[in-house]
């Protein structure tokens, strides 16, 4: 009886609208959000979980982790995987700030940079990846070894702080948030958003999505339909990259200061919260809109275990779980399927 | 004919939405070659992996040697002394021979591997069975023929008393053949029961004791094969007289102008100097041997793989084929004989499979115009019966027969007027077939050029109006439909060096 | 066409068909480096570098020995550079925070990388996780370990002239005031014992034919499972070992370090022949890899270039060892 209820529930054309996956993951994050605040203030003395401020430092983490999560959306997307998001993110934050605060580089060129950075990296991965053939994984994991080298060699090993919001060049600032008066604006969620549009319209009204999405269901057979996968495939690498450069702008944003060598916890959580999304390892299958309901739950964890007062390690532990629990579901149902 | 081995009695096996085998009976006597016969998809495989305990069956009974048995896995089926030569073969690529024939029970001399007396017992094997095979070469390097010979060589060494064959002659040459049946036939005379599984009538005749004829997942009947005549078993596998007559003359007019000619293609070793022409209208058929390279010369020429040499011509102009992009520009169009690895995107609807070749046609600036795309996939989807309940559908859904429609809509959406059919009736039920041959004919007389890949005989004869014959990678033989019967067809195909 | 032809005398040649043609072109590569670095740099002919250079060796050794196991099974493990911190802060935090005799230190290391090795193994076996992405999970929760079990802060083992620094000298003996790198011994012992068991046991022998065709390993009746396991563990085991080698060379690990590490192993496991498509490996060249990797590493900075250079420079040589081994692959096709 219950059982039919769910299917009939799994039937309704709302819920298939919006996908079973995803209303899950909405329930969860809401109780997410009322498990911590609801263990928050138990566990340390006049804290709160419920307040506008912990929203705007949780939404401004989901920022740059939604850029290098959309992005890696459609490496996976292919059936591949792309380990360098995080040092890139960082490489681009590096090299275009150094110039910006040692070079006196004006503001909006060394955005570009930035984004550039990212747009190279992701370049190289994809025709290494398409058109060498080497396995997506080590060569994303080699490129991350560059990108970390590269941004210390660029910045000579030091940190790079970008400037303030009161700076002649703190405006870009903007992009995260606007200040009226004591009430600050999440302008970059309507950007975020904004951007995932772009990215779900790209993945399921181009050809580039269509071919993208094919590849990773059957990649011979959309060769042999006379399809450059080659170029495709590099696409989504190129879009990833691209992605991972704005998000450096998102990241500085939020962080201001940047450390070379680092990054690479950045690309895990990205990979979570895509995979949780509903976006298939095994490529194929993607959702953009999971996607960016998967990062926001990855914001809230994060901003949940600093509130409760534990270490940022923990973090780590969940992710990897979390990972692991989501991609053994996906494959058990698909080899239920079978 | 010595006393009954093996019986299975009433095996019946269903998988969520197949009923693959429907009380299917099967008794092997000692000292005997038993063939298994049936078309693509009647059941054979599924019925040994049952007997080897592969699959669980949902009833019958397993009686082996007196008793009644149920293996749960290979090893045990094994180890009782049943086992299965298969038809991809098994092997470690990486190890020696001897290391692969006795792989998972290794002779130990303490802790250690004694590799030097497996290569000695290897080497005692071969001699036994008359072939000349270094226990000691890595496996990858030995051809598919000798490959096959380790097979058996393993085989035996199990002690088997049962040994089944799945398609071994399909890669074989005929020198490897020969050899095989000398051993099948002292394996005879050593009292094992033998199944013999394949397509190839003359075979069972030369090999076989007893045939037993499987369709559609059903036990036919058994029959002695010396009291039988080849079309009292193939009556008895497709059931009903389905091959119509074979084409008797050519519907293509003399004057036909060429829109395709092919000149010494050399492409690997299974492609050397293919030559031929295509014209405007016409079926060709490729016939020849499991081997004969004619799925290599047609990804050749359709640039999937790279090609040594040659020119192509398509309406007289020289074109250069360099990858599947450039043969589909050209117009050509490739239907692979493995479609779900090569065919369709399983992951996909009809919709998005149908206008993969040509989406650049189906964009509304930067868009995909879906309403468009649905359209002209529902039109082929009528035009050439597939069913399905929408172009919304995801084509891992559909039947086999149904997914070749998508695949051949997907190339007459792009409108190409050069098809290549490999093996395009492989895995499709009866009825299905008839639909994909109407539809052939029907391309054809449209003014469509198609290459047809078949290995059925019937379905060359029936189909083509041109018959190229290949064996090893070359072209021996061309026939128009007139003159072509299948001794001809069989003689070309089997002649070597 | 000559030319060709002599090159196909040599490659055919009995003893370069034993020993393998990449690890020979790797050695030669090898003494190639060593004598373009002692030329340019005074430094890198020093004793002192040949020990550093060893220190190097003992380690990225013990992790690649173990990952060779993994890569012929056609897998990889990610984990065992974060690993090896962890082991190592776990086992060091022991003795210098929780005053526990060394031996419980170093076999507690050992164990974390049994155990981590274990969950590895099992994940990738029965679980059916790619076994990229299931190290890199387990990689994920080991850096988090590490760093809550030690409270977030940096260890360092016991230095050698502490009262319980002799695990300091396992690898490097004090003989008269002249260091003698002992540790290659161990190394190369284990090296034997391993390439043996590759080899010459059934363990071994399984592990490479699962690399090989997983398939046909299954249907001869061999647990897959098991052996596939069986790398896994080994892998956390000379991860473990690696640890030890590590903390007896090197001053205070950093909780959340180590990631990298892991691509220096395989990169060194791919160079010297293994591949990472399976079946296919040499415990012996990952040992002449591993080595290429420690000399690029102490060498280049010697010969002026900047330390962070190390990175891009292994970076570009796993791109190019891997992409070697595609085009290997791709001519046994």
């Amino acid at each position: 009886m219950d059982k039919n209820k769910f299917e009939k529930f799994k039937q309704n054309p709302i819920v298939k609208k919006i996908g079973l996956n995803r209303i899950v993951l909405l329930c969860v994050m809401v109780l997410l959000y009322l498990l911590f605040a609801l263990i928050t203030p138990m566990l340390k003395a006049n804290a709160n979980f419920v307040s506008f401020a912990r929203l705007i430092s949780l939404l401004k983490y989901a920022y740059f982790m939604g850029f290098l999560s959309l992005g890696v959306t459609f490496v996976i997307a292919t059936g591949g995987i792309d380990f360098s998001i995080g040092p890139v993110m960082f490489c681009g934050a590096l090299v275009s700030g150094y110039l910006l605060t040692s070079k006196g580089w004006p503001l909006p060129v060394c955005l570009i940079i930035c984004i550039l950075v990212g747009t190279a990296f992701g370049l190289l991965n994809g025709v290494l990846v398409s058109y060498a053939g080497l396995p997506s994984f080590i060569t994303s994991m080699a490129s991350m070894m560059l990108a970390k080298g590269i941004g210390s060699i660029f910045t000579k090993t030091q940190s790079v702080s970008w400037p303030q919001a009161g700076d002649p060049n703190g405006w870009f600032r903007n992009l995260v948030g606007v200040k009226v008066g004591t009430v600050e604006i999440p302008v970059g969620l309507f950007i975020l958003i904004f951007a995932a549009i772009i990215c779900a319209v790209i993945l399921n009204k181009t050809m580039a999505g269509r071919y993208i999405l094919s590849i990773g269901s059957n990649r011979e057979a959309v060769r042999l339909s006379g399809v450059n996968t080659k170029k495709w495939e590099t696409l989504a690498y190129v879009i990833c990259g691209t992605l991972a450069g704005m998000a450096a702008i998102f990241y500085v944003a939020k962080n201001t200061t940047v450390l070379p060598g680092l990054g690479d916890t950045f690309n895990n959580e990205a990979i979570a919260g895509c995979v949780m999304g509903g976006t298939s390892m095994t490529g194929g299958i993607a959702s953009i809109s999971g996607t960016l309901i998967g990062v926001l739950i990855i914001a809230l964890l994060q901003e949940g275990i600093m509130a409760m007062g534990f270490q940022i390690n923990y973090q780590y532990i969940i992710t990897g779980l979390i990972v692991l629990t989501v991609v053994y579901t996906d494959l058990r149902s698909r080899s239920r399927r079978n | 004919m010595g006393d009954v081995i093996l019986t299975m009695k009433g095996i019946d096996k269903s998988f969520p939405g197949v009923h693959a085998l429907d009380h299917v009976n099967l008794e092997v006597r000692k000292g005997e070659v038993h063939a298994l016969m049936g078309e693509n998809g009647a059941g054979k495989s599924t019925l040994m992996k049952v007997l080897t305990g592969i699959y669980s069956k949902d009833s019958g009974t397993i009686t082996y040697e007196g008793k009644e048995v149920e293996f749960t896995n290979p090893r045990e089926a094994q180890d009782a002394g049943i086992v299965i030569v298969h038809q991809e073969l098994n092997m470690m690529g990486h190890l020696t021979v001897a290391q692969n024939i006795f792989i998972g029970r290794e002779f130990m001399k303490g802790k250690l591997i004694d590799d030097k007396k497996m290569n000695e017992e290897a080497k005692k094997l071969f001699d036994q069975l008359g072939i000349d095979i270094d226990p000691k070469e890595t496996m990858s390097r030995l051809t598919v023929g000798k490959q096959q010979m380790c097979e058996i060589a393993k085989a035996i060494s199990h002690d088997a008393k049962v040994i089944v064959f799945d398609e071994p002659s399909a890669a074989l040459t005929e020198a490897e053949i020969e050899e095989l049946f000398k051993i099948i036939r002292d394996l005879r005379n050593k009292q094992m029961g033998i199944v013999y599984i394949s397509h190839r009538m003359d075979e069972i005749k030369v090999i076989t004791d007893r045939v037993t004829v499987m369709r559609d997942g059903g036990y036919v009947g058994t029959l002695i094969t010396k009291d039988s005549t080849k079309d009292d078993i193939i009556n008895m596998m497709v059931g009903r007289v389905i091959y119509e007559d074979p084409k008797t003359e050519s519907a293509v007019p003399k004057d036909a102008p060429v829109v395709l000619k092919v000149e010494h293609l050399n492409a690997g070793k299974m492609v050397r100097d293919v030559s031929f022409e295509l014209r405007k209208g016409e079926i060709l058929g490729f016939s020849g041997l499991m081997g004969a390279g004619r799925t290599e010369t047609a990804r050749a020429l359709f640039g999937a793989d790279p090609k040594e040499s040659g020119d192509v011509y398509v309406n007289g102009n020289k074109v250069d084929i360099k990858t599947p992009q450039d043969a589909v520009k050209y117009g050509i169009g490739y239907l692979s004989e493995d479609r779900k690895r090569y065919g369709i995107v399983v992951g996909k609807t009809v919709a998005e499979n149908s206008t993969m070749a040509s989406l650049e046609n189906f964009m509304k600036g930067m868009f995909i115009d879906k309403k468009k795309e649905d359209e002209v996939a529902q039109q082929y989807v009528e035009t050439l019966k597939t069913k399905t309940p929408s172009v919304d559908q995801l084509v891992v859904n559909l039947s086999g027969g149904n997914q070749q429609k998508v695949v051949i809509a997907k190339w007459l959406v792009r409108n190409c007027d050069i098809l290549i059919f490999d093996e395009p009736t492989r895995g499709i039920d009866v009825g299905a077939k008839s639909e994909i041959y109407q539809l052939m004919s029907e391309l054809a007389a449209q003014g469509k050029s198609i290459i047809m890949i078949s290995s059925e005989m019937t379905e060359i004869l029936r189909m083509s109006d041109r018959i190229v014959v290949m064996c090893e990678g070359k072209k021996t033989g061309e026939l128009d439909i007139s003159e072509a019967t299948q001794e001809r067809i069989m003689h070309a195909a089997t002649l070597r060096d | 066409m000559s030319e060709k032809k002599k090159g196909n005398a040599f490659t055919n040649n009995p003893l370069v068909k034993a020993v393998g043609l990449q690890k020979i072109v790797v050695v030669l590569v090898l003494i190639l480096l060593v004598v373009v670095f002692s030329v340019a740099s005074s430094a890198f002919r020093q004793y002192s570098t040949l020990l550093s250079v060893l220190d190097c060796t003992y380690y990225l050794a013990l992790l690649g020995i173990g990952v060779t196991f993994c890569l012929i099974t056609g897998g990889v493990d990610l984990s065992i550079g974060t690993g090896m911190f962890c082991y190592a802060l776990v086992g060091g935090y022991l003795i210098t925070k929780q005053e526990t005799p060394v031996i419980v230190g170093i076999v507690v290391t050992v164990l974390c990388g049994l155990l981590v090795g274990t969950i590895n193994g099992l994940i990738v076996s029965k679980g059916g996780h790619a076994p990229f992405l299931a190290t890199l999970c387990t990689m994920m929760i080991v850096r988090g370990m590490g760093a809550i079990i030690t409270g977030n802060s940096s260890i360092t083992w016991p230095s050698a002239k502490a009262p319980n620094g002799w695990t300091r000298l396992i690898f490097k003996m004090d003989v008269g005031g002249t260091k003698v790198p002992i540790g290659l011994l161990w190394v190369l012992i284990l090296a034997v014992v391993m390439s043996i068991f590759l080899n010459k046991s059934r363990p071994g022998r399984y592990i490479i034919a699962i690399g090989s065709n997983k398939e046909a390993t299954r249907l001869s009746g061999v647990n897959v499972a098991k052996y596939q396991t069986l790398a896994y563990m080994i892998s956390g085991v000379f991860t473990g070992l690696a640890a030890l080698a590590y903390s007896s060379a090197f001053q205070s690990m950093i909780p959340g370090g180590g990631g990298g590490i892991e691509l220096n192993a395989i990169g060194g496991a791919i160079i010297g022949g293994t591949s990472m498509s399976g079946g296919m490996g040499t415990i012996s060249g990952t040992i002449i890899g591993v080595f290429l990797m420690s000399v690029l590493q102490l060498g280049l900075p010697m010969v002026g270039l900047q330390a962070n250079w190390q990175q891009v420079i292994i970076g570009l040589v796993l791109i190019i060892a891997v992409y070697i081994d595609v085009l290997k692959n791709k001519r046994l096709a």
